[in-house]
C-alpha cells in the first residue's frame, strides 16, 4: 500500500492494477469458499437444516439452506457468490433496541400494600400492579417547592436508572404520576431486604464465601455504572437491596449523576457521612469515581464485622475516625492532600516511619479484621487508601486475587434465606445517618481538633495513638 | 436479523410509532397539517436561536429540539390548540421548557431567568431577529427596552408557566429524557473511513444540524447512526471526497433503503425552509406561536379557501 497517497484516490494505473489483481484474488477465494460451503451442506443430512430452522425460531430461518435444498445442483457459482454476499450483509447489520415513548400511567394502576421505609428522598411502599398482579416497590419522589422546577436530583435518578440496566442495579420499570403535578412515583422491582437491616438481624456476620459473592455483585454493578459515566455517590449498606436468592442490587440513585472528562462542577455534599471519602471531607471540589470505591471499602468492612466501620458523629469526628484506622496521611501516601481546602487547619503528628513501600497504600491494622486473609487485607487497604489515586477501580477490584482464593465465592443459589422485613411489617428505621441534602452549603470545617482535645472533636478515643498539642 | 443489542441503548433513541406520526394531538384538534409543520419548524428554530443566545453548546440545543419534537407527536402529545387545561401549551413555552430542562440535566445548567429573558427578546415583535416573529429582521436601532424585557411581575408569572410546562413535558414523555445524538457518532465514522478533510466533517455536522429542522422529523424516526451515515454520504459527495468502494454504510449498520430515504430527507430540508420563508413572507404575516394566533390563522385560511 502506498502510504503517501489518499486511501481512496486510486487514479494511479499501477495501484489500480494491484487493486484489480487483489479483487480478482478475493473473488476467487470467495468462490472457492462458497463452493466448499455448498458441498458441506449437501453432505449434511437434511435434518440438520430442520434443526437449525427450529432453533432459530420463525423470525429468521436460514435462507441459504432452504434455497439450496430446492435448487438444482448445477447452480452457477457467480449467482452463488452474489447470494452468499447478500446474506452476509443481511445478517451482519446490528439492530438497535427500539424504544418508544408515551405518557406516564397513573399511580391508581397500583394497589398500595404496606409502607416499607422512609428515606431522605421519599417514601417507599410495597404495591401490587393491578393488571399483572406483580409485587413492586413504589417510591414517591419528594418534590419540595423547588425554585428550579422539577428537582434535578429526581431527574438524574430517573435518567441514570433508565440507563443503568444491569443485573446488579435495581430495575426501574416505569415512572407513574398521581393526581397532583407533584406526585411522581418510581415503580421498581420489589426486594425483600436491604443489607443494613439484614446485618442488624444476623447473629454472625456473613461467611467469607458469602461476603465475596455479595461484594462481587456490588462491585460488578458499580463497574457497569462507572463504565457508563455514572457516579452513585451514596453507596451504603441500606442502599443495597437483597432478595432471598442471594442477589444484591444497587438502589437509591438520588445522588447519582453523570460525570465527564473534563469533570463538571460537582458538589462535595454527597455520600452519607459514615461512607464519605476523605477527599470529600477535606473539601475537594474535583473528585471522581474513587469516592464510590471508598464507600465500597466501608461496605466491605461492614460485611466483615457486621458493624458500620467508621461511625463518625460529625465531619470532624469522621476524619479523626478515618485517620485512626488508616494512620494519618503524609506527603508520601497522599501527595497533594495539603492543598485541599479543609486540610489547612489539619494538624498532624510528624510522620514516624514511612510505612508504605512503593505505590502500595499502607496496610490497615490487622487487629481490626482478625479473620481476613492477606489478600483480603490488601484489597480492603487499597479501597480505604486515603489517596484517591491509590484506590483500585471497580474493574481492578473485580480482578483482585481475594476473589479467586479459597474459600471461593458461594453460588447465589446456595445463599440462606431470611424472613422478610419489608414484606409484612414496617421496616425498621435505620440508625445510619441520612445522606446530605441538596442545596445545603458545604460547611467550612475546622479540623484543628482532629488529633487533639479541642472542642467539637471526640477527645476520648479518637486521637488515641497520636495525641498532639495544638499551637 | 440479529436481536437488538442491549449494550447499544446509550447510542439509540426512542422512536416515534406509526400511530404517533399519523395522528398528532393537534391534528385531532383540527390544526391543518401544513400549519402544524410550520409551527413545529418555527419552534425548533426558536429553540436553536435561544440556545445560541444562552451560550449553550450545540449538543444541549439539539437534545432540546428532539425533546420539543417528541412532545407534539401522537394523540397523547401536546396540542397546539388547547383551552381546557389551565395552562396553554404554547409552542414557545414548550420550546423554553425543553431547553431549560435539557440544560438542567447537562453540565451547563441555566437559570429560569436567563431562559425567560432570552425568549422575551426572541418573541418580541419589534426586537426579535427571527424572521417568523419579526418580518422586518433585527432592528438596526434597538427599540425601546420595554418591548423586549420582562417586568418583575411578568417574570414571576412566566417562571410558573415555565416550570409547569416542564412537568407537562416530563409526563408526556414519561420522564425519558435520553437523547442520543449523531454528531459524535459521525465523527467516529469519519475517522473510521479515514476522512481527513475537515471540510467534509464540517459539512457533515451542518447536515446533522439542519436535519433538526426537517419536516420529516428525521431525529425521531431514525437512529443516530443512520443520521450520521446519511450526513457523511451527502457531505463527502458534495466535497468530492471519495470514500471506500462498496456499500460502506452497511459497516455502520445502515441499509441502502434507509440511507436513500435519509439522503432525500436531508436534502429536502433546504427546500422546505425556502418554501416556508416564501409562504410566511409579507407584511404582518408571522408564524403563530400562541394559541389565539393559531386559531386566528386557521380561521383566516378557512375564509381564504371559502372565498376562492
Amino acid at each position: 500500500m502506498s502510504a503517501s497517497k489518499s486511501r481512496w484516490a486510486d487514479d494511479d494505473p499501477e495501484t489500480d492494477a494491484i487493486i484489480a489483481q487483489r479483487k480478482r484474488e478475493k473473488e476467487e477465494k470467495r468462490r472457492a469458499k462458497a463452493e466448499k460451503q455448498r458441498q458441506l451442506e449437501q453432505a449434511a443430512p437434511a435434518q440438520s437444516a430442520n434443526d437449525a430452522q427450529t432453533a432459530n425460531g420463525d423470525s429468521g430461518p436460514p435462507k441459504k439452506r432452504r434455497r439450496l435444498s430446492n435448487d438444482p445442483d448445477g447452480i452457477s457459482s457467480a449467482e452463488e457468490v452474489a447470494r452468499s454476499e447478500e446474506q452476509k450483509k443481511v445478517s451482519s447489520l446490528l439492530r438497535f433496541p427500539v424504544r418508544e415513548w408515551g405518557p406516564c400511567r397513573h399511580v391508581d394502576n397500583f394497589e398500595r400494600l404496606n409502607h416499607i421505609e422512609e428515606g431522605s428522598y421519599g417514601w417507599v411502599s410495597r404495591a401490587k400492579d393491578i393488571t399483572t398482579g406483580e409485587i413492586v416497590a413504589l417510591k414517591k419522589l419528594k418534590i419540595e417547592n423547588s425554585p428550579d422546577g422539577f428537582p434535578v436530583t429526581g431527574l438524574r435518578e430517573i435518567q441514570t436508572l433508565l440507563e443503568a440496566r444491569h443485573q446488579n442495579v435495581v430495575y426501574l420499570r416505569e415512572v407513574v404520576m398521581g393526581n397532583k403535578m407533584d406526585d411522581v412515583f418510581l415503580v421498581m422491582d420489589f426486594f425483600e431486604h436491604d443489607l443494613k437491616t439484614l446485618l442488624d438481624e444476623m447473629r454472625e456476620p456473613f461467611l467469607p464465601s458469602e461476603t465475596k459473592t455479595l461484594l462481587l455483585q456490588v462491585v460488578g454493578g458499580l463497574e457497569f455504572l462507572h463504565a457508563k459515566w455514572i457516579m452513585h455517590r451514596d453507596l451504603k449498606t441500606s442502599n443495597l437491596l437483597m432478595n432471598n436468592r442471594g442477589e444484591i442490587k444497587l438502589a437509591d440513585f438520588g445522588m447519582a449523576r453523570y460525570y465527564g472528562d473534563p469533570p463538571p462542577k460537582l458538589t462535595q455534599l454527597v455520600v452519607t457521612l459514615w461512607y464519605r471519602a476523605p477527599e470529600l471531607l477535606l473539601g475537594a471540589d474535583k473528585y471522581g469515581t474513587e469516592i464510590d470505591m471508598w464507600s465500597i471499602g466501608c461496605i466491605f468492612g461492614e460485611l466483615l464485622t457486621k458493624e458500620p466501620l467508621l461511625q463518625g458523629k460529625n465531619e470532624v469526628d469522621q476524619v479523626s475516625k478515618i485517620f485512626t484506622l488508616t494512620g494519618p496521611p503524609n506527603s508520601q501516601t497522599w501527595p497533594g492532600f495539603r492543598s485541599l481546602p479543609n486540610a489547612k487547619s489539619l494538624r498532624l503528628p510528624p510522620s514516624s516511619t514511612p510505612s508504605s513501600s512503593g505505590n502500595n497504600p499502607p496496610l490497615l491494622p490487622r487487629s481490626r479484621f482478625p479473620y481476613l486473609t492477606n489478600a483480603g487485607m490488601h484489597l480492603l487497604s487499597g479501597l480505604l487508601a486515603l489517596n484517591p489515586a491509590s484506590r483500585p477501580s471497580a474493574q481492578e477490584c473485580l480482578a483482585h486475587p481475594y476473589f479467586r482464593e479459597d474459600p471461593r465465592p458461594k453460588p447465589k443459589e446456595m445463599f440462606p434465606t431470611f424472613p422478610s422485613k419489608a414484606g409484612m411489617e414496617k421496616r425498621r428505621r435505620h440508625h445510619t445517618p441520612a445522606a446530605p441534602q441538596r442545596g445545603q452549603e458545604a460547611p467550612e470545617l475546622d479540623f484543628a481538633g482532629v488529633f487533639g482535645g479541642a472542642p467539637g472533636g471526640d477527645s476520648g478515643e479518637a486521637g488515641a495513638g497520636f495525641t498532639l498539642r495544638l499551637g | 436479523m440479529a436481536p437488538p443489542n442491549p449494550g447499544l441503548t446509550h447510542l439509540s433513541n426512542a422512536l416515534a410509532t406509526p400511530e404517533q406520526l399519523s395522528a398528532s394531538s393537534s391534528s385531532i384538534d383540527g390544526v391543518p397539517s401544513d400549519l402544524e409543520a410550520s409551527i413545529r419548524c418555527a419552534g425548533t428554530q426558536l429553540t436553536q436561536a435561544a440556545g445560541v443566545l444562552l451560550h449553550l453548546s450545540q449538543d444541549i440545543i439539539a437534545q432540546a429540539i428532539v425533546i420539543f419534537t417528541r412532545f407534539w407527536l401522537g394523540a397523547d402529545g401536546g396540542s397546539l390548540r388547547i383551552y381546557s387545561v389551565k395552562v396553554n401549551k404554547l409552542p414557545s413555552d414548550v420550546s423554553a421548557a425543553a431547553l431549560y430542562l435539557t440544560a438542567k440535566l447537562s453540565f451547563q445548567p441555566t437559570s429560569p431567568r436567563s431562559v425567560l429573558n432570552v425568549y422575551t427578546l426572541l418573541l418580541s415583535q419589534e426586537a426579535s431577529p427571527l424572521w417568523f416573529v419579526n418580518p422586518h429582521g433585527a432592528p438596526k436601532q434597538p427599540p425601546s427596552a420595554d418591548s423586549y424585557t420582562l417586568t418583575e411581575g411578568g417574570y414571576q408569572s412566566a417562571r410558573l408557566v415555565l416550570l409547569r410546562i416542564e412537568s407537562v413535558i416530563l409526563r408526556t414523555l414519561s420522564f425519558d429524557t435520553h437523547v442520543a445524538l449523531p454528531h459524535t457518532i459521525a465523527l467516529t465514522y469519519l475517522q473510521t473511513l479515514g476522512v481527513t478533510d475537515s471540510a467534509v466533517s464540517r459539512r457533515t455536522v451542518e447536515y446533522l444540524n439542519s436535519a433538526l429542522f426537517s419536516p420529516q422529523l428525521l431525529y425521531v424516526t431514525h437512529q443516530p447512526n443512520a443520521l450520521a451515515v446519511a450526513a457523511i454520504y451527502l457531505a463527502s459527495r458534495e466535497q468530492g471526497c471519495k470514500l471506500v468502494d462498496g456499500e460502506w454504510w452497511e459497516v455502520f449498520d445502515v441499509d441502502r433503503e434507509e440511507l436513500g430515504f435519509l439522503v432525500v430527507g436531508m436534502k429536502s430540508t433546504e427546500g422546505f425552509m425556502r418554501a416556508e420563508t416564501e409562504k410566511w413572507k409579507g407584511p404582518g404575516k408571522t408564524i403563530p406561536l400562541v394559541v389565539e394566533e393559531v386559531d386566528a390563522e386557521i380561521e383566516r385560511s378557512r375564509m381564504m379557501q371559502e372565498g376562492e
